[in-house]
This record gives structure tokens, C-alpha cells and sequence, in this order.
């Protein structure tokens, strides 16, 4: 088993390696070009590019690591992003099913110190975890992870057994009770299958933006975590972040700033 | 169908034929007139020898259809999972070309969506349903539309939805998509065309 991490790891640095030589590359150019330009010019270039490598043929590529940095600090208010998240996918369209069974992709968690009385409130959606528990124990391959380390339900083989809602720690996965009408088409979903945030595969093979992230108002950034030029890496790195229960060891992709 | 029905009928005959050669000769007019009617059978079983499931292919000024219809005929289901395995697991959504890949479902119901008389998408429940139209004839019952969408969702500029109830839809122009009212109901606000 720990060899088993060890190559993982080893495997990790290689392609680390690889990006940082094309940026490598890349960087100076862009350096010899733009010598004056605020740094947040810089920021916006090197997103802009990453974004736009995602191609629809030659689909997820295992070079790049997506996540999302979100940044509790900024007072956004977070429903916007879940109401964003709610029509994109075309979610509440339960008629049956009580409140609590209702699918959510992201949920607005207020959390407060009894000490202090300081309260704050941030999103939780799919951590889209690197060793994630949910895939571990589907026992069909439902539960999968794309090479660019987007974790979600390939509905096509899930048997709706619920293991998955079970063993993830940070409650991400929801089940449709009920018969379903009037599914957006890029996000089909149907009774007794489980479900979760997919990272807005369908907008990020087009090289937009999750639905959250575009809603956000700058406070959830979206990005490649390989690779050093990108926003959220430079973000990340400038400031820091946090994972939920990093202490699971699981490395979410998911990073919060501010809690 | 056609060689069952026959096959059917001719064992009906011989057993009549076989029952008044049997039984007493005044049963005779009963006899010819069960002939009389299996003639009748079997012209109208000729004039349906070529009647299979009647679809309707929508107008599509000249664009084809992914394959030719007789490949598409026999291939569609292995298409459209060999490209919903690469689409999802693989995020694999466009050809070498660029094109949309020929297996893809969405891609299927924006083009063969069909409307009924009063101008409305047949939804999946309706025997006109391009898709259903042909597998009720052929018995075959697919579970795909419990999840996908079974008609065209306009240019992706609105979103049928119904948790946002308290919006005033007056902006959106219904233009050539008759929805049902309840349709209407839960069409989205915002629109998307910018991005989609
Ligand atoms: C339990 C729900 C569910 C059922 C049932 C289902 N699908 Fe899907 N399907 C999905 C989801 C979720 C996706 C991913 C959509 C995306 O990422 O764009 C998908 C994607 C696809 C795609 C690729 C996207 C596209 O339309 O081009 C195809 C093709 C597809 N499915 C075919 C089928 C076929 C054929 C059936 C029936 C045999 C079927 N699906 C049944 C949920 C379902
Ligand atoms: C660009 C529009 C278009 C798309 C996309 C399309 N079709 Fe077709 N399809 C047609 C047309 C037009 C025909 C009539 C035959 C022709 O001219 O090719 C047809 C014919 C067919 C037929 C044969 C009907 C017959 O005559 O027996 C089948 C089956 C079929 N399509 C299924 C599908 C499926 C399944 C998909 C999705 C994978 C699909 N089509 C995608 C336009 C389309
Ligand atoms: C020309 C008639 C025809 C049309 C039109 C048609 N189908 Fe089919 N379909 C069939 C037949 C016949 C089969 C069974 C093939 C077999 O069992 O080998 C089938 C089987 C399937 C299967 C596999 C079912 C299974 O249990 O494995 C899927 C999925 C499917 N069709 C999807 C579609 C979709 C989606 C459409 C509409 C876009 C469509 N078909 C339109 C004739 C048709």
C-alpha cells in the first residue's frame, strides 16, 4: 500500500516536472513580453491559457489537476453561487421528495465559535479528492475520477446503493427519490441514482468556468493545480489554504481561504 | 411478422379444412366462407407486408444523419454507448474534426425532435416520439430519457426548471417553442446564449 502512494507519488513529480519545463519555457517568453505588467495581468494570461488547453476531442488530460479556491473572507453571499449551481444543472425540480432529500450540489455551511460568537459561512461541494473514499467503495466503477481529477457519478452504471453517500466525510452526494421531467440536456439525471457536484464537466470541456465560479464574484477560483502559472496556484501560493479535514489525508481539490 | 402471420393463417386453414372434411357435408357453406375470409386475410396480409413502425424524419435542410440509414438502423445502440463512455468517463466530446461525436444522445433528440399538431415537441410519453415510434414496433424499451432530456432545450437559451418561481418570466419569447404552460412555468429566467 505505501509503495503503492510512494509510485504515485514519484508519478506526481514526473509530470510536475513536465509542466514546469513548458512553463518553463512559456514563462520567459512571457516575462521578456510583459516586464511591466502588474502581476494580476500575469494572473489573467496564464488563466486565460490554461483554460482554453481543455479540448473537446482530446478530453481530460491526466497533466493537469482542476480545483477550485474558495475565499470565505470575501462577503459574497454564497446562494448566489448555489442558485447559479441549481440552473446549470437544472436541481429542485423534486416534487416529492422532503427538503433534506433534495439533491444539492453545494451546500452553504454556517459554522459558529461558541467561544468567540464569530460566525462565517462557506460553500462545501464535491472536495474532488485525490484518494477519494467514494470511489473506494463503489461497487459497480460508478463512482469515478476523471484523469484530470474531477470525481463524479457516471450514472450510466450507478446501481443507486448509496455506499458512496455513506463513506464521504463531507456529505457532498445527494439520491433522486423520484421520477425526474424537464432534465437540462447537459446535466441528465434520474430517479435512483446518486449524484454530486461533476466540477460543471459539461462547461469545463468548453473551457468556461464552473457555474459557481462564474457566480461568485471572484471569491471561488477555478484552476489548474499543476500547474504553477495558474491563478489559483499563484493565489495558493502568495497566501495559502486550507482543505476541509486535511487531517483525513485525502488531499481534496477543493482549497478555502479565510476559515 | 409477415412470415409468422402466414404461417399463422396456413394452420388455421388446414385445421377448418381438416375439421369439415371430418365432419358432415352440410357444414360446407361454413367452410367456403371461412376460405372467403382467409383470402381476405391474406390480401390484406400482402398489403402489410411492408408495413413497419411509421417515424417521421423532421426537416433538417439537407443535413444527413450521422451514418447512413441502414447502418444507423442497426448501429445506433453501440454508437451511442461507445460515445456516452468516452463523453463521460474520458470527457471526450468532439471528433478529430471538431464535429459532435456521432454517438451523442443530445445530438440525436436536437435533430429528431419532432412536433405535433399544435406545434409542441413530442416528449417521450408520446407513441410519435422518433425514438419510441420505432422501438414500440420493435419492443424495445429503453431507460435513457428517465435521465436525459427527450426534447430539444431551444439554443441552450433557457433552462426548464421550477425552484425559481418567484421570477417574472415575461422576458423570455417563447419564439417557435410551444411549450405547455407548465413548460412555461418552469423556464428559467436568465439566459444563457452568451455561453453556451
Ligand atoms: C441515471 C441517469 C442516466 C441514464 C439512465 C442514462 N444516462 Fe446517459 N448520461 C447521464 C449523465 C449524468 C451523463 C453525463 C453528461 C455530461 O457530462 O455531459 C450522460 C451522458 C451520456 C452521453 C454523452 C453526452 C451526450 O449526450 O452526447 C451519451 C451519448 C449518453 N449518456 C447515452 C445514454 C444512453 C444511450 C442511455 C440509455 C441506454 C443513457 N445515456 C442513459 C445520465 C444517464
Ligand atoms: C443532423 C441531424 C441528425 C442527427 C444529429 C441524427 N440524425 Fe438520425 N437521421 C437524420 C435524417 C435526416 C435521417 C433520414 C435519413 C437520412 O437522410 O440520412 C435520419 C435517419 C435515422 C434513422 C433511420 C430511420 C429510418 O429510416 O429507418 C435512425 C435509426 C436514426 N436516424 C437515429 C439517430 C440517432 C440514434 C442519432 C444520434 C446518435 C441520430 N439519428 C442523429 C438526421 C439526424
Ligand atoms: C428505425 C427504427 C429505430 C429508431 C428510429 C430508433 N431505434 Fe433504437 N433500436 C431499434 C431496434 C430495432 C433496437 C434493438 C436492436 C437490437 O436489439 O439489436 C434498438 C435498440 C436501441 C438501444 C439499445 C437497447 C438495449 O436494450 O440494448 C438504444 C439505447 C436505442 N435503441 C436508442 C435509440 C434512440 C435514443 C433513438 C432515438 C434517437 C432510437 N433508438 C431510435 C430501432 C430503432
Amino acid at each position: 500500500m505505501t509503495i503503492n502512494i510512494e509510485n504515485e507519488k514519484q508519478q506526481d513529480a514526473a509530470t510536475k516536472v513536465e509542466t514546469s519545463r513548458r512553463n518553463f519555457i512559456f514563462g520567459s517568453v512571457a516575462a521578456a513580453g510583459l516586464t511591466v505588467a502588474p502581476a494580476v495581468m500575469l494572473y489573467q494570461t496564464a488563466n486565460a491559457r490554461s483554460l482554453s488547453d481543455f479540448s473537446l476531442k482530446d478530453g481530460a488530460s491526466s497533466k493537469v489537476r482542476l480545483g477550485m479556491l474558495v475565499d470565505t473572507s470575501k462577503q459574497v453571499d454564497w446562494n448566489k453561487s448555489v442558485e447559479a449551481c441549481n440552473k446549470e444543472h437544472g436541481l429542485g425540480n423534486e416534487k416529492d421528495s422532503r427538503d433534506d432529500q433534495k439533491t444539492q450540489y453545494i451546500r452553504v455551511v454556517d459554522v459558529k465559535n461558541k467561544g468567540t460568537g464569530y460566525t462565517m459561512s462557506l460553500p462545501v461541494m464535491c472536495q474532488h479528492c485525490e484518494q477519494a473514499p467514494c470511489i473506494d467503495v463503489c461497487p459497480t466503477g460508478a463512482s469515478m475520477k476523471r484523469p484530470d481529477g474531477i470525481v463524479l457519478v457516471d450514472s450510466h452504471r450507478c446501481i443507486g446503493c448509496r455506499y458512496c453517500m455513506m463513506a464521504c466525510p463531507y456529505k457532498a452526494r445527494s439520491f433522486v427519490h423520484e421520477v425526474l421531467t424537464d432534465q437540462t440536456e447537459n446535466t441528465p439525471r434520474g430517479k435512483g441514482c446518486v449524484e454530486s457536484c461533476n466540477m460543471c464537466v459539461n462547461r469545463i470541456d468548453k473551457g468556461q468556468e464552473p457555474a459557481c465560479v462564474k457566480a461568485s464574484n471572484g471569491a471561488i477560483v477555478f484552476g489548474d493545480l499543476n500547474d504553477p502559472t495558474s491563478t489559483i496556484s499563484a493565489l495558493l501560493k502568495e497566501h495559502g489554504g486550507k482543505q476541509i479535514r486535511a487531517d483525513l489525508k485525502l488531499n481534496p481539490g477543493v482549497y478555502y481561504q479565510g476559515i | 411478422m409477415w412470415l409468422q402471420l402466414n404461417i399463422d393463417f396456413s394452420f388455421n386453414s388446414s385445421f377448418i379444412s381438416k375439421k369439415s372434411k371430418e365432419k358432415s357435408l352440410h357444414k360446407l357453406p361454413l367452410a367456403v366462407a371461412g376460405l372467403a375470409l382467409i383470402a381476405s386475410f391474406n390480401t390484406v396480409n400482402a398489403s402489410q407486408s411492408n408495413l413497419g413502425p411509421s417515424i417521421t424524419i423532421q426537416e433538417t435542410s439537407g443535413e444527413k444523419c450521422v451514418l447512413p440509414s441502414e447502418e444507423m438502423r442497426r448501429q445506433h445502440p453501440d454508437i451511442l454507448k461507445h460515445d456516452r463512455i468516452k463523453t463521460l468517463r474520458e470527457g471526450v466530446r468532439a471528433k478529430a474534426d471538431g464535429g459532435v461525436l456521432d454517438g451523442s444522445l443530445k445530438q440525436c433528440v436536437n435533430c429528431h425532435a419532432i412536433k405535433d399538431d399544435n406545434n409542441k415537441y413530442v416528449r417521450i410519453d408520446n407513441d410519435q416520439h422518433f425514438c419510441v415510434s420505432c422501438h414500440q414496433y420493435a419492443a424495445v424499451s429503453i431507460d435513457c430519457f428517465q435521465c436525459h432530456r427527450d426534447i430539444p432545450e431551444g439554443s441552450g437559451d433557457f433552462h426548464a426548471l421550477s425552484n425559481h418561481k418567484d421570477i417574472n418570466y415575461n422576458a423570455v419569447v417563447p419564439g417557435t417553442y410551444s411549450l405547455t404552460v407548465q413548460d412555461m412555468a418552469n423556464i428559467a429566467p436568465e439566459v444563457h446564449s452568451d455561453d453556451n
